[in-house]
């Protein structure tokens, strides 16, 4: 009994991953000056904000045993939506973001709509409709940036700091974060989203309508590429049909940096959130160090293949 | 017996943090025999088994096998000595021939880089001939192949490999009847070319027609072994349990109730066709059959997973319609899954979850998960079934087999439905869980629960059911009253 303390720490899912957050950020701390700031921290929060978005709704994916590997297009569509609207047909920018993010949940809830009516595996689904949404932004865009004039808006969604200290977009993900967590850890319908990746036929028996689980999380994720893709567009005043290539890939990646199990029924948004953190970590990291462009993300790399190596470790021992 | 032991375990011992898992076990297995291992979960019997193919290694104690102190270590050395273990999952290529199967690694003939498919067919056929006496097509690929099939490639692909002592873990557990006296026989005849067997299952009286020997492991200790003259089923479950189980048939003097569920001409293409029957409240509808026969399928199908396509389900008086699992938890049905581990507990959830998840919204304020109402109906269910667990947060994997069944059979409890469908419900539990379940049965039926039980363990069936109905080939073959009925005539009904 006497090491219960010790126990119950280790036993709390997203210990693994807080070690090797704060053991990264010491190296990093260590290795140059510039990094234990306020203004480094909140800047890297800021740069990791919509990943973070996108990430944490990922994982409700993934837990419930499916992937989406479109929410870089959607995320792009969004903003090319936003932004001819805005720019080319002169709308009101909360009408043009607004209708940005109703056509990014009409994608999800496509996606959601092919995976249930063929019963394609969501991989190969999501990869197709990945090529076809990025067209869709490609052709929307004539394959040319869009900028936006510059509006309240944008402060609020991108521009503005809380106090001239906190990027409003590190806000907009940590609010975010606290949805996802409650939906996920607090309410029924995320108990189903574990029951349903973990065992899916036995969820059916206990009637739950694991497809419906799985559309909800199709929604989820497209709804969090239209909202940082709004963020994005605020920061950014600007635009592009390419913006988002690769962003599905590094939200796995942090999801499963984070603890999630690609095989479903296993993650946790807090998990998520720290997953991001950790590849957000390295790459300001690498900047401020000096290090070339070109090797980051082959350190990026790296590091998400170390981080769940050491996940996997420690929670294997769990059992 | 003056004859030298082939494999000899002396004073074995194994602990696992806390758990006695071997307590100084030792045991003798002859050359050629098949000596039979019986055991409770947890007895100790797959930590014994673990030890001889080298998975686990002993804490203290020695084996000698075939005249040489065996010390694997890692089961691929074991199985270098000619120890093979077959297990209830049996690791083949499903898209492959059987004789690939059988040949697949180094051994594989070649001609060349590619492999020498004519030799190999030939030389799979032989084997058959040879070691089974048996006639295959080796160019089958395994995935059209039946479960007793794939399990006959794997014991040819072992044996061709020079597989001196077979260890054959639950191997009956997938096979019908006649699949099972297959293997049985081939088995014989391997024990007269000389292979040794240990031979581990739950049903004793497979284990009686088997078995030369019955050794039985209780709590990590050898309590005692009976040779084939001394075999007696309740002496044995005696053994096994550590007390005397009551086979006290149950027939109840019933009063007429109310009827709850009345089946008419219920029927699923290519699974079973014309079938009816009523039920009254506080009733046991036991179904019988061989694989195959339709008898899961209709219990199934009284659940909508998958529904039946033709006939009406009524309940307390009413039609309803039920095309899938919602469908009938609505209307008052609950149904407990042949299949614990892939069709019924969620892995990585804790107790308390596993057992509210059907109707979980129950649980919610409005979405939001009321975490001390699951407690409290967790605790409820466990005091009132006495699920031994450490508490209603454990990882629902921390339970033994009866009690994850007793969790499943809460999860419906829970919801209080009219009728429980229960598809095999002592599957995969020990001797003494069978028991409580059994018990807990007739206790819920008292208080006015009604049941539907499909079994392929007829003693089971005829010792709770009030009525059983015998399927064969799809169709209702005969229905008898619970407490008139004998076993022969169960299987004659089920089989010609």
């Amino acid at each position: 009994m006497k090491n219960t303390t010790l126990q119950r720490i280790l036993g709390v899912r997203d210990f693994g991953v807080l070690v090797a957050a704060v053991a990264v950020g010491a190296f990093f701390s260590i290795a140059t000056p510039v990094f234990l700031t306020s203004y480094n921290i909140f800047n890297l929060l800021r740069q990791t904000a919509e990943l973070g978005i996108v990430a944490m709704a990922m994982t409700v994916l993934i837990v419930s045993g499916e992937f989406d590997l479109s929410v870089g297009a959607i995320y792009a569509v969004t903003g090319v939506v936003s932004g001819v609207l805005a720019s080319k047909l002169g709308w009101n920018i909360w009408i043009s973001a607004l209708a940005g993010v109703v056509g990014a949940l009409f994608l999800g809830f496509l996606n959601g709509l092919l995976i249930a009516t063929t019963r394609i595996n969501s991989f190969i689904a999501t990869l197709s409709t990945m090529m076809v949404f990025r067209g869709i932004a490609m052709v929307l865009s004539q394959g040319q940036p869009i900028s936006f004039k510059l509006e309240f808006f944008m402060d609020l969604f991108g521009r503005a700091e809380l106090g001239g200290v906190v990027p409003v977009p590190v806000l907009w993900m940590l609010g975010w974060g606290l949805v996802m967590y409650f939906v996920m850890h607090r309410t029924t319908f995320g108990i189903k989203v574990f029951a349903t990746g973990d065992n899916r036929e036995a969820a059916d028996l206990a009637g739950i309508k694991t497809m419906r689980i799985k559309q909800a999380g199709f929604l989820i994720t497209s709804l969090a590429a239209g909202v940082s893709a709004v963020i994005s567009l605020s920061f950014l005043k600007t635009v592009t049909p390419t913006q988002g290539t690769g962003l599905e890939l590094e939200a796995i990646a942090a999801s499963v940096i984070g603890g999630t199990a690609m095989s479903g029924g296993v993650g946790s948004i807090l998990g998520t959130f720290i997953g991001t953190f950790i590849m957000a970590e390295v790459r300001t990291g690498l900047v401020l160090l000096g290090t070339d462009a070109y090797v980051q993300d082959a350190f990026v790399g790296l590091v998400i293949a170390l981080a769940v190596i050491i996940n996997v470790r420690l929670s294997t021992k769990k059992k | 017996m003056a004859e030298t032991p082939f494999l000899a375990i002396e004073n074995v011992s194994k602990r696992f943090g806390s758990t006695q898992a071997l307590d100084a076990v030792s045991l003798t297995v002859s050359k050629g025999r098949i000596f039979g291992l019986a055991g409770e979960n947890g007895a100790g019997k797959s930590t014994l088994i673990k030890i001889l193919c080298g998975v686990h290694h002993p804490d203290s104690g020695q084996i000698v096998y075939d005249g040489r102190a065996h010390h694997p270590h890692d089961p691929a050395e074991a199985e270098r000595a000619g120890i093979s273990v077959f297990h209830q999952e049996i690791p083949i290529c499903p898209h492959l021939s059987i004789a690939a199967n059988v040949f697949l690694g180094p051994a594989m003939p070649k001609r060349g880089i590619s492999p020498d498919w004519k030799m190999m067919n030939r030389q799979c056929l032989e084997l058959y001939r040879n070691l089974l006496g048996e006639e295959i097509d080796p160019k089958r690929l395994i995935r059209d192949c039946s479960a007793a099939e794939k399990q006959l490639a794997l014991l040819v692909r072992v044996l061709s490999r020079n597989a001196r002592l077979v260890i054959l873990d639950e191997p009956t557990t997938a096979l019908t009847p006649p699949e099972v006296e297959r293997l049985f026989k081939i088995i014989r005849r391997l024990r007269d070319q000389g292979i040794t067997f240990i031979f581990i299952s739950h049903m004793l009286e497979e284990l009686m027609e088997l078995s030369d020997s019955i050794t039985v492991l209780r709590d990590g200790r050898n309590v005692g072994s009976l040779g084939k003259e001394e075999f007696d089923g309740r002496a044995l479950s005696t053994l096994i349990a550590g007390r005397t189980l009551s086979t006290k048939s149950y027939r109840h003097a019933r009063k007429e109730t109310e009827l709850r569920l009345e089946v008419r001409d219920l029927g699923l293409p290519g699974e079973f066709q014309g079938v009816s029957f009523t039920l009254r409240k506080g009733e046991i509808l036991g179904i019988a059959g061989l694989q195959g026969s339709g008898r899961s399928a209709i219990a199934r199908a009284l659940f909508g997973a998958p529904p039946a396509r033709t006939g009406e389900i009524w309940i307390n008086g009413k039609r309803r319609l039920i095309d899938r699992p919602l469908a009938a938890a609505q209307a008052g049905i609950g149904y407990i899954p042949e299949d614990r581990k892939t069709l019924g507990i969620f892995d990585d959830l804790d107790v308390k979850l596993n057992l509210c998840m059907a109707g979980i919204d129950r649980f919610s304020r409005r979405g939001v998960l009321d975490k001390g109402e699951l407690r409290r109906v967790t605790s409820g269910m466990k005091d009132g079934l006495s699920i031994k667990m450490q508490n209603v947060d454990a990882p629902i994997r921390s339970l033994s087999g009866g009690n994850q069944q007793k969790v499943l059979i809460s999860r419906w409890l829970a919801l209080k439905p009219d009728i429980l469908v229960m598809n095999e419900p002592t599957r995969g539990v020990d001797v003494g869980a069978k028991q409580e379940i059994t018990e807990l049965v007739k206790r819920l039926t008292e208080e006015g629960y009604t049941f539907v039980i499909s079994s392929s363990e007829l003693e089971e069936l005829i010792l709770l059911s009030d009525r059983i109905l015998v399927m064969n080939r799809g169709q209702v073959a005969a229905e008898f009253f619970g407490g008139e009925v004998t076993k022969d005539q169960l299987i004659l009904a089920a089989t010609t």
